[in-house]
């Protein structure tokens, strides 16, 4: 994966050099978590806030704080009385379908629990008869998306390259990155396989067209220019398919020198980063949904960290869709290689008279396979069978993936650093950023004229 | 292609495939301990003021 433990390796040999860096993102995960936790009440209070007070301009009474709880738990009990019938009815009806019959009832929804005021916040609206500071504030940081996802990663990353980050935490942050992995995996608690063959079958059909289609674009164009081989061949599975795992892979093949290896790690994570930062505001002033988004990051941008980030920012069903469109594309990470390897190496060989190199494809597929995404398709098919309830889901696929993506983008924002994006340089950088810019240009188009329906997971 | 490079990306790809392993093994402990009731709706919750 990119973002990936490029130098680190976990072993229990290595955890006390991890440790101090571990520790380091847990406790910065937490306090980022503690500030979103505090961020979603206060929007969630803002809300009931602007629904009372405009209670009140339309002539309701101004009740008394006991009287005001008193009615919402009313309130509630009435609408969950009305679901439990509605559910009822639109159970009996679907057991009465035939066979692939289709219902013409629209599921009800369940009712969400209410959320008085706290007693002192109540007292402050009925006095100012205004939102107060602090819940109008959680509101604004929400609209402005300045969640525990932003404040990780922009946090970290002026962290990094303001007082740095100590030599006895790098490893540890390091190793922090690739836990947004099995978040990914807990996250398959969600899905039912119909809705990973729904978005999986568009998903590969974009990963084809446009992460493949952008590693030949690169190839291509870096011949064209005369760029060394070497170099475009590496950034093109780089800013292709998934920015430092796919370079890593292909480099070899390509006979890449250190230099143009830096160069392509540099401009990946030069693009990666801004993309990161632009999107999810890009794809709010083009009024993309999130199912939408979901699709764009996940076909845009090249490193699987930072496509979670930007989607998790985004919105919970944006990460939905970008989760199922990276999955099918770090599947094709054998395939670039194996792709590499005809380019580079065994079409210039037979051009030049030569006898080609055998390839073990299948070895090629075997070695290169990140194996990590068979525990995503244990999970969906978990939960196909009906192993986990709703509330396990909840806690899967919500409480504990927000951990898990809180201790990985501590690790991906403490390691953002200004000097490792300066690398990006030369021709091959113009083709890259270039080519990734423009896959990123043409995707937009295609997910929004697809649609929200195509992508949405439920 | 160059020596170095190759034993520096099988060497990398070891790496991810040991750390594949990793967090295949913490997703498996995590499932099980919400299956087996370990881990509740209010842990969260409780982690926070």
């Amino acid at each position: 994966m990119a973002g990936g433990g490029i130098g680190v390796e976990y072993s229990l040999r290595g955890l006390p050099r991890m440790l101090p860096g571990l520790i380091l993102c847990v406790v910065f995960g937490w306090l980022a978590l503690q500030w979103d936790s505090n961020i979603s009440n206060w929007n969630r209070d803002a809300k009931e806030s602007e629904k009372i007070l405009k209670s009140w301009t339309e002539g309701k009474p101004v009740l008394a704080y006991d009287e005001y709880v008193q009615k919402a738990k009313e309130g509630f009990a009435k609408k969950e009385a009305e679901f439990k019938e509605q559910k009822a009815e639109y159970d009996a009806h679907v057991a009465a379908l035939p066979p692939g019959g289709q219902p013409a009832l629209k599921e009800p929804k369940k009712p969400s629990k209410p959320h008085p005021l706290k007693q002192a916040d109540y007292e402050e609206l009925t006095q100012g008869k205004a939102v107060a500071g602090k819940l109008a504030f959680g509101q604004r940081m929400i609209e402005f998306q300045l969640t525990y996802v932003a404040v990780l990663l922009l946090g970290g990353m002026l962290i990094r390259n303001t007082v740095g980050v100590p030599a006895v935490f790098q490893v540890g942050t390091l190793a922090a990155r690739p836990l947004i992995k099995p978040g990914i995996i807990i996250l398959g608690a969600y899905y039912m396989w119909s809705h990973v063959l729904k978005v999986g079958v568009i998903g590969m059909v974009l990963v084809i067209a446009f992460v493949m289609g952008t590693a030949v674009l690169v190839s291509l164009w870096g011949r064209r220019a005369k760029v060394d081989d070497g170099l475009t061949g590496v950034m093109g599975a780089g800013v292709g398919v998934c920015g430092v795992s796919a370079a890593v892979a292909v480099a070899p093949v390509v006979n890449a020198k250190p230099r143009d290896f830096f160069y392509a790690i540099g401009t990946i994570l030069l693009f990666g980063t801004l993309a990161l930062f632009t999107f999810p505001y890009i794809g709010q002033a083009l009024g993309m949904s999130e199912p939408v988004f979901g699709a764009w990051v996940g076909t845009s941008i090249l490193n699987t960290a930072q496509l979670v980030a930007a989607a998790t920012w985004y919105g919970h069903e944006s990460l939905l869709t970008a989760n199922i469109i990276n999955i099918v594309r770090v599947a094709f990470i054998p395939l670039v290689v194996l792709w590499a390897i005809y380019y580079y190496v065994v079409k210039p060989a037979v051009a030049a008279g030569g006898e080609a190199e055998k390839v073990n494809a299948w070895q090629v597929i075997r070695d290169k396979f990140p194996i990590f995404i068979f525990g995503f398709f244990a999970m969906v098919t978990l939960n196909e069978m009906g192993v986990f309830t709703e509330e396990q889901t909840k806690i899967l696929a919500g409480d504990l993936l927000k951990l898990f993506f809180a201790v990985g983008f501590a690790g991906v924002g403490l390691n953002i650093a200004f000097d490792d994006l300066r690398k990006a340089g030369g021709t091959a950088f113009m083709i890259g950023f270039a080519s990734a810019g423009l896959k990123a240009i043409l995707a937009a188009v295609v997910v929004i004229a697809l649609g929200t329906e195509v992508f949405a997971v439920r | 292609m160059t020596e170095e490079f190759e034993k520096k990306a099988t060497e990398t790809f070891s790496a991810e495939r040991k750390e594949d392993i990793f967090v295949l093994i913490v997703a498996a402990v995590v499932v099980a301990l919400v299956l087996a009731g370990a881990i509740g709706k209010d842990f969260y919750k409780s982690l926070f003021f």
